[in-house]
């Protein structure tokens, strides 16, 4: 298995030594170690420097990590002063993070889960799960090779390879697709768990869901919908304990 | 809940480890998501229908969820898994609402968990900065290694410690059919207004929360034509 290939499974575990002062940064260093190993031959010095260097604080979404991976790696190859690469190291975090976000955990993921829930509550169940565990897995490790390749290609022009790429063009588009994913999911998830309890049933139900939606939203991250949640519960058994 | 067979109960705690592991660690190929748990674990506890209802209610809490940086948030896989394990053999109607109230505690329990976790992870670093200042590769892949490992028993022990106080307890969990129903409309309002709230707080104002009263529109004409 060449280097590339060995970065790339090693940045399934990007995250495996989250924390909060280097964030993704001994992992990044995990997963740079087969990109960096001809350096070692070539110039030992300068492989160990790089080395420290990549476990150095790091952040951004793990999905698009090979991109600042590469981009360094390849820095290090073409003897790029130790600061520039620092500072690069530093530019990518926040672009890098806002930008999978958005399009991974804001966009891609509800989309789908939307589309999943969706075909599940309408009978096509497991196909429902393989199909969304396929498609997500398929557009993440595309994301990823292409990521690697890119960093890796460009080096210290990578910011210019991100804006040239098709992420901001995609992460203009998903976020209304995840919309629509989700807006269709809710009330056909409603129909099929209420359909058995009557009207009586459904209307109580829904009027959880409308004080819910409003208190959560009025005492913000005080009263998230999970405490809500037990709250009520707890609220409902206490009344169920007096007798009322 | 019924009585499992060790290996089935072994089969639950390797389930709720990979999907522990799934969340944050390695691979975040989305089996954490409650929807996959759930129905894996229903079918591992013989019970795939009950594990899909749990899944599906708990995936509308995790759409509340927004899982980035350092952001604190509940694990709702390993919690999935040993809810999925309450339900089964029950008719969903009373089952559902008592296991998503002892999954959504089980869920903040695993995001607490997920602290200690990363704390650990910090002192670890810590201990073996000099290595790393060295640039020491062995330092390297031995962090990577024991942050994989304590993530893992994180899962583990969280699915087991759940499955095993929710068997204990089940004599005391029993409850009355008009309260179990109850809990179960609770829980199926609560997971609505859950996404519902996640869903329009990132619409925000712009194009995004018009394509989701489009799916919402067209989402009802479904349910009620179905």
């Amino acid at each position: 298995m060449t280097g590339r290939w060995r970065a790339l499974l090693r940045l399934l575990a990007v995250q495996g030594t989250w924390n909060y002062e280097r964030m993704l940064g001994v992992s990044m260093g995990y997963a740079a170690e087969p990109l960096l190993e001809d350096l070692k031959t070539v110039d030992p010095v300068r492989h160990g420097e790089a080395v420290v260097r990549s476990t150095e604080f790091f952040n951004c979404n793990p999905n698009l990590a090979g991109l600042a991976l590469g981009a360094m790696a390849r820095a290090e190859y073409e003897a790029v002063p130790g600061e520039q690469i620092a500072r690069l190291r530093t530019a990518l975090c926040s672009p890098l993070g806002a930008l999978g976000d958005e399009l991974f955990w804001a966009g891609l993921v509800p989309a789908l889960v939307g589309l999943a829930l969706v075909a599940a509550v309408l009978g096509a169940g497991w196909w429902a799960i393989v199909g969304f565990i396929a498609l997500y897995n398929l557009v993440r490790f595309g994301t990823a090779l292409w990521a690697l390749r890119t960093g890796f290609d460009a080096g210290m022009r990578v910011g210019s390879a991100i804006s040239a790429s098709w992420i901001p063009w995609a992460v203009a588009r998903i976020g209304p697709l995840a919309g629509a994913g989700v807006g269709l999911a809710i009330p056909v998830v409603a129909g099929w768990y209420l359909r058995g309890f009557g009207w009586a049933g459904a209307l109580g139900a829904l009027a959880v869901t409308g004080v819910g939606a409003a208190v959560t939203r009025w005492f913000g991250p005080s009263l998230t919908s999970v405490r809500f949640t037990l709250l009520a519960m707890g609220l409902l058994l206490l009344f169920r304990w007096a007798g009322l | 809940m019924i009585e499992f067979a060790p290996p089935t109960v072994v089969l639950l705690v390797v389930w709720g480890t990979l999907v522990g592991l799934d969340l944050v660690s390695v691979p975040q190929a989305m089996i954490s998501r409650p929807l996959v748990a759930g129905t894996v674990a229903g079918w591992l506890a013989g019970d795939v229908e009950a594990g899909l209802r749990v899944g599906v209610v708990l995936e509308l809490f995790a759409l509340d969820v927004l899982p980035i940086g350092a952001v604190r948030y509940p694990d709702y896989g390993p919690a999935t898994v040993v809810a999925a394990a309450l339900a089964a053999g029950a008719p969903w109607e009373l089952g559902l609402g008592l296991s998503v109230g002892v999954a959504l505690v089980l869920a903040i329990l695993g995001g607490w968990s997920l602290q200690f976790v990363r704390r650990r992870n910090a002192r670890a670093i810590q201990r073996r900065a000099a290595a790393l200042a060295a640039g020491e590769s062995g330092a390297i892949r031995r962090l990577q290694h024991w942050g994989l490992l304590r993530d893992a028993l994180r899962g583990a022990l969280l699915t087991g410690a759940g499955l095993a106080v929710v068997w204990s307890a089940a004599r005391w969990l029993s409850l009355d059919r008009q309260t179990a129903v109850g809990l179960t409309l609770l829980a199926i309002g609560a997971g609505l207004s859950a996404a519902v709230g996640g869903a329009v707080r990132s619409a925000g104002r712009g194009a995004r929360l018009k394509w989701l009263v489009a799916g919402l529109g067209a989402g009802t004409l479904m349910a009620v034509l179905r």
